[in-house]
């Protein structure tokens, strides 16, 4: 008796010490031994004690009056939900897998047939719910320009030659994570050997620019608008640019720059 | 049991039905949170964004680190919202329980002796209404309360290795003490303060369910 007690304290000191500080492999298998023999403690014992004394600390502190960055809470909120679509993507994965596995049991295949017919039937709807988000691109535009409260709009600078008479600006919002080129001017290109790619520079989270999507310019006289859509979560864009690249566009380009749109006018254009 | 006033005064201003209706808020909070509702998340970073924030920076001199661990913590927090149980503790206590955790890993990640610094954040008088806000919550004024029963050297001590991050061997250097002292010092009184909430918490329940 006397024994377990003497155990059981030592249990006790040791699992006080670890909810500060990482314990020594000696005391750590020593915590490891003890917790096995008596079941009824669990390691995180003072896990209450030790975050309602770090939040009473908190309050009790004077100086402790910070806020939360705006920027930071907008990266957290792009974050989730960057997070909830890649979810929602692992989930049509593994549906995907159980139905070929359900695919190899004979009795199943009638019903997974009328399953596929019904997917079939979602995928039309999606492909029209595609068209119609290009379809009303202006409107979108419209709206975003009217509701972000950190709308950033920069022209276009062509850089080179063929690109000087190029016209447009782009809009951006860090907060909503979505923005539009307005453009005219451009150069044809051939889908089939190049296309051009928006660029995000946002440089304190990232050493190199945004992937922003592909878009392909087929009429030269009309003006365009083409939705940016980054590939990456951006907290503080600073300037957008544009590249030709192979179909599909590349993940780090060593094309040169065609047209930037940055915060300030560049010294020298075209 | 000991009971100061300062807890006697919020308990005094607090009914069975505030506790109710404050617990299933709480519950529903991170509940909609784990449903995947957008709006909660936002909700849950303006409700802690302030608290997660400042603790981070004690823990993590360098702020592209605390502003990572932020993130991590947030999106810890969305992933575990699931699990938080009204009936088990908190849910102040759930998340800081969370947040805890990360800093802790991000500071043994590092490996980085934390400098002494001065923290020149923006500072905001929002922050101080939502401090008082948060003060009204029976778990984290009892422990406010144990805390102010503690020696001030004590209170030091356990400030900065729970609060700011410093491992044992910085304090002992802090505040020139044998580092054998300094590890007896914070067991001790994480003991006390462990015992003195389970008791008091037990107490409370016992006054306000009978």
């Amino acid at each position: 008796m006397v024994k377990e007690d003497t155990e059981k304290q030592i249990l006790m000191n040791l699992l006080a010490l670890s909810s500060v500080e990482p314990l020594s492999d000696e005391d750590e298998h020593q915590l490891s031994h003890l917790l096995s023999q008596y079941p009824e403690f669990s390691r995180d014992e003072f896990e209450k004690t030790t975050a309602l004394s770090q939040i009473g600390f908190y309050l009790r502190d004077h100086t402790a009056h910070e806020k939360l960055p705006n920027e930071l809470r907008n990266k957290i909120l792009a974050t989730y939900e960057n997070s909830k679509l890649s979810k929602k993507n692992n989930f049509s994965l593994s549906i995907f897998s159980v139905l070929l596995k359900a695919f190899t049991r004979p009795s199943y295949a009638w019903g997974i047939t009328a399953m596929l017919m019904i997917g079939l039937s979602y995928s039309m709807i999606n492909f029209k719910t595609y068209e119609n988000n290009y379809r009303y691109l202006p409107l979108k535009k419209i709206v975003l320009q009217n509701t972000a409260d950190d709308l950033m709009q920069y022209p276009w600078y062509g850089k080179t030659a063929d690109f000087e008479n190029v016209k447009g600006d782009m809009i951006w919002s860090n907060q909503k994570q979505k923005g539009f080129i307005k453009i005219s001017g451009m150069p044809m290109n051939d889908p089939s050997q190049n296309q051009y790619q928006i660029w995000i520079v946002d440089p304190i989270k990232y050493q190199n620019p945004v992937d922003g999507g592909v878009f392909d310019i087929t009429k030269s006289d009309r003006e365009l608008i083409i939705p940016i859509n980054p590939k990456l979560p951006i907290s503080n864009a600073r300037g957008f640019a544009i590249t030709l690249e192979q179909p599909g566009g590349v993940v780090l380009s060593s094309q040169p720059l065609l047209l930037t749109a940055p915060k300030e006018r560049p010294k020298q254009t075209i | 049991m000991e009971i100061t006033i300062n807890n006697l005064f919020i308990y005094s201003t607090t009914t069975d039905s505030m506790v109710n209706t404050k617990a299933e808020k709480q519950q529903n909070l991170l509940a909609e949170v784990a449903s995947g509702d957008p709006k909660a998340f936002e909700e849950l970073t303006k409700k802690y964004g302030n608290l997660i924030w400042s603790i981070a920076r004690r823990y993590l001199s360098n702020q592209a680190e605390a502003e990572d661990a932020v993130q991590e913590i947030f999106l810890a927090l969305w992933k575990s919202a699931g699990r938080f149980d009204a009936n088990k503790g908190s849910e102040i206590t759930f998340i800081a329980t969370i947040a805890r955790r990360r800093l802790i890993d991000g500071l043994r990640k590092n490996n980085k002796h934390k400098i002494l610094q001065s923290i020149d954040d923006a500072i905001s008088d929002d922050v101080f209404k939502q401090k008082s806000n948060l003060e009204n919550n029976a778990e984290l004024s009892l422990a406010i309360g144990i805390l102010e029963t503690l020696e001030k050297k004590d209170q030091e001590l356990l400030s900065l290795s729970i609060y700011q991050g410093y491992s044992h061997v910085e304090i002992a250097k802090l505040l020139n003490l044998p580092l054998g002292t300094v590890k007896t010092k914070i067991r001790r009184n994480l003991m006390k303060i462990r015992e003195k909430i389970n008791v008091d918490i037990k107490n409370v329940t016992k006054i306000y369910h009978g």
